[in-house]
């Protein structure tokens, strides 16, 4: 019964939501397709080149650096992240008054809007900032951050690694607060120390979690374009020219639309390759 | 043990609130003598607000950015309630079509969709409007999802029933799904005003406008804008920083779930 209402609601609750994917995603989409095969220069058509864009970014220095830079960024904001966020959660999700609060403190830095977090690590890293100021009180020449080719990008890292560590605790914490206390008692009732007791219960019982919060970070590094906009634009010599933000340079300043829709392409693909391989390890063996 | 977790565990927090600390203490200073951002230079704080909201564009900016995330917030709220809970509970042609749509949107990258996206609202005439800024971002596949697994968990005798009392199909989505809904609304509009205060590169492509600027766009000019004053950037960026936790702080519990939203079902 009912079958006919129901369709009428379905189809007029959704309506707007299935014309908004087809007009900003779908079509985007397939648009984006097109174009990564075209040339276009935003001010005339676009013309039919096949796979010259592709080709072409295997041969060119700036696709290749950024891309690298996209590697090592990933990696070394990920991993620390990471490892600290769980260093930070495990103790974090004990029940306690004092724990309350410290829950409550690290949601501070995990809502700071990344572009207030830039402008404030722009001060960090000035001549006269808080990282020069630490490294003086340890008899280091002070450095220059953000305009060394060298040091640029692990300036970036850093921030990243501060930035996204707060928002991971949280997380953590969370999944570990879900976890069944009975299974601690008995590892406890065991004799079970704190580090076997992590191994072999915490770590495999957390699995979703982590995965989640690996999926979403990796996810997040890859297509990280505000950092490197607002810490270096880019700079210095390109050290720091990530690959979402070499598209986005590509496609608006130089208006090389074909072109940045080719490497965007690429950037997606790499995108749900890493992801498929995330899930493919952690889950396994999970059913 | 107990002893030392705690004062491991104050010791990293105390570093992940340092760059906070610095922010307030800069924020606060009468000049840029001192950016170590360790100690207090007299407590300058309310002389820099009034010098940025009585001179400058870092009003305007505040204004657009609340314009944005309220409006695309609530239209996102309202859409996906509908969707959402639409493709969890009616029966109507295309559902699985949508619902494929919406997840494989979660996969891909704003870096792919931005340029022929812009060339759309370039199209439509929107470059350098309000609707060209909200309307691209109005809807998150990422809310209707929350939506409608929260919607699943609506048992369907609910409905049943208020079918078999005669209640249209409109008002038992009103009267019924959407009251039930709430926690959810309430999380999907949080984690949606947070998202889009945030959002720099879409309003940097769209909005060439200094009218239409929100603050992420404002605060990345905002040095040309007056001189190189760090203190006075500092004390913007903590302008930045204030509505999002005065959300998170009365919405604590609804931004850890909508964090968590996917991490924890099993």
């Amino acid at each position: 019964m009912n079958a006919r209402p129901q369709a009428t609601a379905g189809v007029a609750l959704t309506l707007p939501v299935a014309v908004f994917f087809v007009v900003f995603w779908l079509v985007p989409f397939l648009a984006a397709v097109y174009l990564s095969f075209t040339d276009y220069e935003m001010a005339g058509t676009p013309t039919w080149i096949g796979l010259a864009n592709y080709e072409r970014m295997f041969a060119d220095p700036g696709f290749l650096n950024s891309a690298w830079i996209t590697v090592v960024y990933t990696v070394c904001t990920v991993v620390p992240t990471i490892v600290l966020a769980l260093l930070v959660a495990v103790p974090l999700s004990r029940p306690g008054r004092l724990n309350r609060w410290l829950r409550a403190l690290v949601m501070i830095p995990a809502v700071m809007p990344l572009a207030a977090t830039s402008m404030v690590w722009v001060i960090i890293y000035s001549d006269g900032g808080l990282a020069n100021t630490l490294l003086g009180l340890a008899g280091i020449a002070p450095q220059s951050w953000l305009t060394s080719s060298d040091l640029a990008i692990w300036a970036l890292v850093v921030m990243v690694v501060w930035k996204s560590l707060g928002l991971f605790a949280i997380i953590l914490t969370a999944g570990l607060q879900a976890l069944p206390g009975e299974v601690y008692e008995a590892a406890a009732l065991d004799g079970s120390g704190p580090v076997t007791t992590f191994t072999r219960i915490t770590l495999p019982l957390l699995r979703r979690t982590l995965l989640f919060v690996l999926v979403i970070s990796v996810a997040g590094s890859m297509q990280a374009f505000v950092p490197a906009f607002l810490l270096t634009g880019g700079g210095p010599a390109d050290a720091t020219q990530v690959l979402p933000y070499y598209i986005w340079a590509n496609a608006f300043p130089y208006e090389h639309m074909g072109y940045a829709a080719a490497m965007g392409m690429v950037l997606l693909a790499a995108m749900v390759i890493v992801s498929a391989l995330q899930f493919g390890f952690l889950k396994g063996d999970d059913e | 043990m107990t002893v030392l977790r705690s004062a491991w565990l104050i010791v990293a927090v105390g570093f992940m609130l340092l760059p906070v600390y610095v922010m307030v203490v800069v924020a606060s200073a009468p000049d840029d003598t001192d950016l170590s951002g360790l100690v207090f230079n007299g407590f300058h704080l309310p002389e820099n607000l009034r010098t940025l909201f009585g001179e400058g564009n870092l009003p305007t900016y505040l204004r657009n950015s609340l314009i944005l995330c309220l409006g695309t917030g609530l239209l996102d709220v309202i859409f996906s309630a509908a969707a959402g809970y639409a493709m969890a509970h009616l029966a109507f042609p295309g559902r699985r079509v949508l619902f494929a749509l919406v997840v494989g949107t979660l996969a891909l990258t704003p870096m792919v969709l931005v340029i022929p996206v812009f060339l759309i609202v370039k199209e439509l005439g929107w470059v350098n409007t309000f609707q060209g800024m909200i309307v691209p971002g109005m809807i998150s596949a990422f809310g209707v999802f929350l939506v409608r697994q929260f919607a699943l968990g609506i048992p369907k005798e609910l409905l049943l029933a208020a079918r078999v009392d005669g209640a249209g199909e409109f008002r038992i989505f009103a009267r019924i799904a959407v009251p039930l809904l709430k926690p959810a609304l309430i999380t999907l509009f949080l984690v949606h005003f947070l998202a889009q205060w945030d959002n720099l590169l879409w309003p940097l492509i769209v909005a060439n406008d200094q009218e239409l600027w929100p603050l992420p766009v404002g605060l990345a000019n905002f040095q040309s804008e007056v001189g190189l004053t760090y203190h006075l950037t500092t004390t913007a960026a903590l302008v930045t920083a204030v509505p999002p936790f005065i959300l998170m702080v009365a919405l604590q519990r609804y931004y850890v779930a909508g964090l968590t939203f996917g991490g924890l079902k099993r």
